[in-house]
């Protein structure tokens, strides 16, 4: 008999020690420091592929998919704001900033804006007058760092964001990397040029929910109540940071959950800090209906809105509108290579390299997006009418049921052919025997 | 002049009323019984000046544009937010983070201030007159931070650019990250002094140094993040009387 033949393992499953764990590894072996991304997390977390939408059969008379009208339309931030903002499907372009994206590109999402009625977010580091000429309706954040930030975008603005967090870095803040910070960024931000940029990590004019009460007054009272104002919050505590953003006075509260993406972000941030963003949503819904505001403030959920069916259960959840940015930039030709920070954008959006820059062309960019929207929107109609909607916003959580037991458990939604409801039931009666 | 007397004026209608007063053409405006509201003057342009004759509470002053507004009282946290031109001149002492975001304008504090003056600060000048707390002039992107009293810890942290002047002789070993402790040049020394004589304040801008944003030779700002520092010397010692010894953390 043959004794120890030396045959190696093949392709082995190495569990915990993966690629990417190996890769992470060697990145710290080799620079003593932790890595910075592009592009927010790859985990994989529960989310709304997770959940499914009946169809109207016997109970429910479907509505035309090609012959009858559904509405699309979205009234945003009427709580107490004169002007609350109408947009004409509710998908809106989230705050990705000039500097994390090319002047070309944040053009072209702008201009997608107009061609369907929508809304784009300046993001970090001020707003280009061409973004602000272009765009259908503009909302303007209020950044920790007030970073290219006027006093002139206060009446500028359709609508206003206190920005406490980004989904994909919760609790840090805005990372701009040397390679990115241009002269012309530099002099809009009033920064130096080529330093690694790590903003204001808290804002210095309002130190508690206390202070924001005020806060909000002032500006309030700035805007003459016309501009509804927006909290956008990383979800956390969704539960807890809901009912603070009520309490103060919110027009809407924009909840980015754990997938969304950014520019640049440390791995351990992206990957390990926040909660996704359907649970997220399921607990900020139950949250204002316990406050008995559902109705008044407006909900707009990021973080991985990919399609019509993310946007359609969302709404079913009870959100208003989704934000996309990710999948807009990927509507322009990015691939997710996840290396924005480096700057070197290979089609022009994640890029100040003015060669790579000039590879975006704008017009075309721009009606990919407009595209893409409108696609999305269609997609969401489809489903809609399915399920015997003629109105988007009509989508309920009862046209929903869970795939999982994990989603089932984290929404309160019955599990897909049972009665089956793990935990604390989301406005559902069902019996809980299996 | 024009006097407003607030005790029967609700704190939201305050301003609506000096506005009022302001479009009228009213140049000087005299406001008694403030009672510390909050928001007082927020948003306020126009040319004229404002005087409050006792205290005012948040946010005053806050994104000020064009009228020179005066408290004789006592202002509480964040006055001169985001404050845009104009004069905001403050007889007594401040709360916290006064002159945070500060565009532009002169911010002017006869007594002492508190932490995080000029915060994140990207243009104007703020001058106080008595001590300020720790951070001041914390991530300032811009504009002047002069302090005639003593300075807290961590002065000027990670400041990206801008100026803080102090005559502290405490101040550089106060100093934040990312900063030096500087000569005064004689161009500043004479801006400084043209300062000091424009608000009644008796200094002479040659007693002054100045904390700036570090740079390296090249002229490029030379920014060091946080690291956490691991004490070797300190595990060596675990290791000395520690474990061989029997008893932890024993000298």
């Amino acid at each position: 008999m043959e004794q120890n033949k030396q045959v190696k393992i093949v392709n082995p499953e190495k569990g915990t020690w993966n690629n990417i764990v190996l890769s992470e590894i060697d990145y710290k072996a080799a620079n003593g420091k932790y890595r910075i991304r592009g592009c927010g997390s790859p985990r994989k977390v529960p989310n709304f592929d997770d959940l499914v939408i009946l169809p109207g059969q016997c109970t429910r008379m479907t509505i035309d998919t090609y012959r009858e009208d559904c509405e699309t339309r979205v009234v945003l931030g009427k709580r107490f704001a004169k002007n609350p903002i109408v947009l004409e499907t509710p998908i809106m372009i989230a705050g990705m900033s000039f500097g994390a994206l090319s002047k070309n590109a944040k053009i072209a999402l702008s201009k997608a804006t107009a061609m369907t009625g929508t809304l784009i977010s300046n993001g970090e580091g001020g707003c280009l007058p061409e973004e602000l000429e272009n765009s259908y309706r503009q909302s303007i954040q209020i950044l920790a760092s007030r970073m290219g930030f006027k006093k002139e975008l206060l009446f500028q603005a359709d609508m206003l964001e206190i920005l406490y967090g980004i989904g994909a870095k919760p609790g840090l803040a805005g990372h701009l990397m040397g390679e990115k910070i241009t002269d012309e960024i530099s002099k809009i931000r009033q920064i130096p040029a080529g330093i690694d940029l790590h903003s204001h990590p808290r804002s210095g004019d309002a130190f508690g929910a206390d202070d924001l009460v005020v806060k909000m007054k002032q500006l309030r009272e700035i805007t003459n109540w016309e501009t509804p104002i927006f909290a956008k919050i990383a979800a956390s505590r969704v539960r807890e940071d809901i009912k603070i953003a009520v309490k103060v006075g919110f027009d809407g509260i924009i909840l980015d959950g754990c997938t969304a993406g950014t520019g640049a972000a440390p791995v351990m941030a992206a990957d390990h800090l926040g909660i996704p963003t359907m649970p997220a949503l399921v607990q900020a819904v139950r949250t204002l209906e316990e406050m008995n505001v559902k109705d008044e403030v407006s909900l707009i959920v990021s973080g991985g809105i990919k399609d019509g069916a993310d946007m359609a259960k969302a709404i079913a959840i009870g959100a208003d509108a989704v934000a996309i940015g990710t999948a807009a930039m990927i509507a322009m030709g990015c691939r997710v290579c996840m290396n924005c920070q480096a700057g070197q954008c290979a089609f022009g959006i994640g890029t100040q390299n003015p060669e790579q820059v000039a590879k975006l062309d704008i017009d075309v960019a721009a009606r990919r997006v407009a595209n893409y929207i409108e696609a999305m929107t269609a997609e969401a109609v489809l489903l809609a009418k399915a399920a015997g909607k003629t109105k988007l916003s009509n989508l309920e959580r009862e046209d929903l049921r869970s795939m999982t037991l994990e989603s089932c458990a984290m929404t309160g939604i019955p599990l897909a052919g049972s009665d089956l409801v793990i935990g604390q039931g989301f406005g559902y009666t069902a019996s809980n025997t299996l | 002049m024009e006097h407003i007397n607030a005790a029967k004026i609700d704190s939201d209608k305050i301003n609506q009323v000096i506005r009022e007063c302001i479009k009228k053409g009213e140049k000087e405006i005299r406001i008694s019984n403030i009672h510390a509201m909050h928001n007082v003057a927020a948003g306020l342009c126009g040319d004229a000046s404002v005087t409050f004759e006792d205290s005012t509470g948040l946010y005053t002053a806050s994104y000020l544009e064009g009228p020179t507004v005066t408290i004789n009282g006592n202002v509480g946290w964040y006055a001169g937010d985001n404050m845009v031109s104009g004069e905001l001149i403050i007889k007594q002492n401040t709360g916290c983070n006064v002159g945070a975001y500060i565009a532009g304008g002169n911010l002017v504090v006869y007594g002492n201030t508190g932490s995080r003056v000029g915060y994140g600060m990207k243009g104007g000048t703020i001058i106080i007159g008595g001590n300020a707390g720790r951070w001041a002039g914390q991530l300032s992107m811009g504009g002047t931070l002069i302090i005639l009293g003593n300075c807290g810890p961590a002065i000027g942290e990670s400041m990206f650019t801008g100026k803080i002047f102090t005559r502290d002789p405490q101040a550089e070993e106060k100093m934040g990250g990312n900063v030096i402790y500087d000569e005064i040049t004689i161009e500043e020394a004479a801006e400084l002094d043209s300062l000091f004589a424009a608000y009644g304040f008796e200094a002479k801008g040659a007693e002054f140094h100045v904390i700036r944003p570090i740079l390296d030779p090249s002229g490029k700002h030379k920014y060091v993040l946080f690291k956490p520092e691991l004490n070797k010397e300190g595990a060596a010692k675990y290791k000395a009387s520690g474990r061989n010894g029997g008893c932890y953390g024993a000298e």
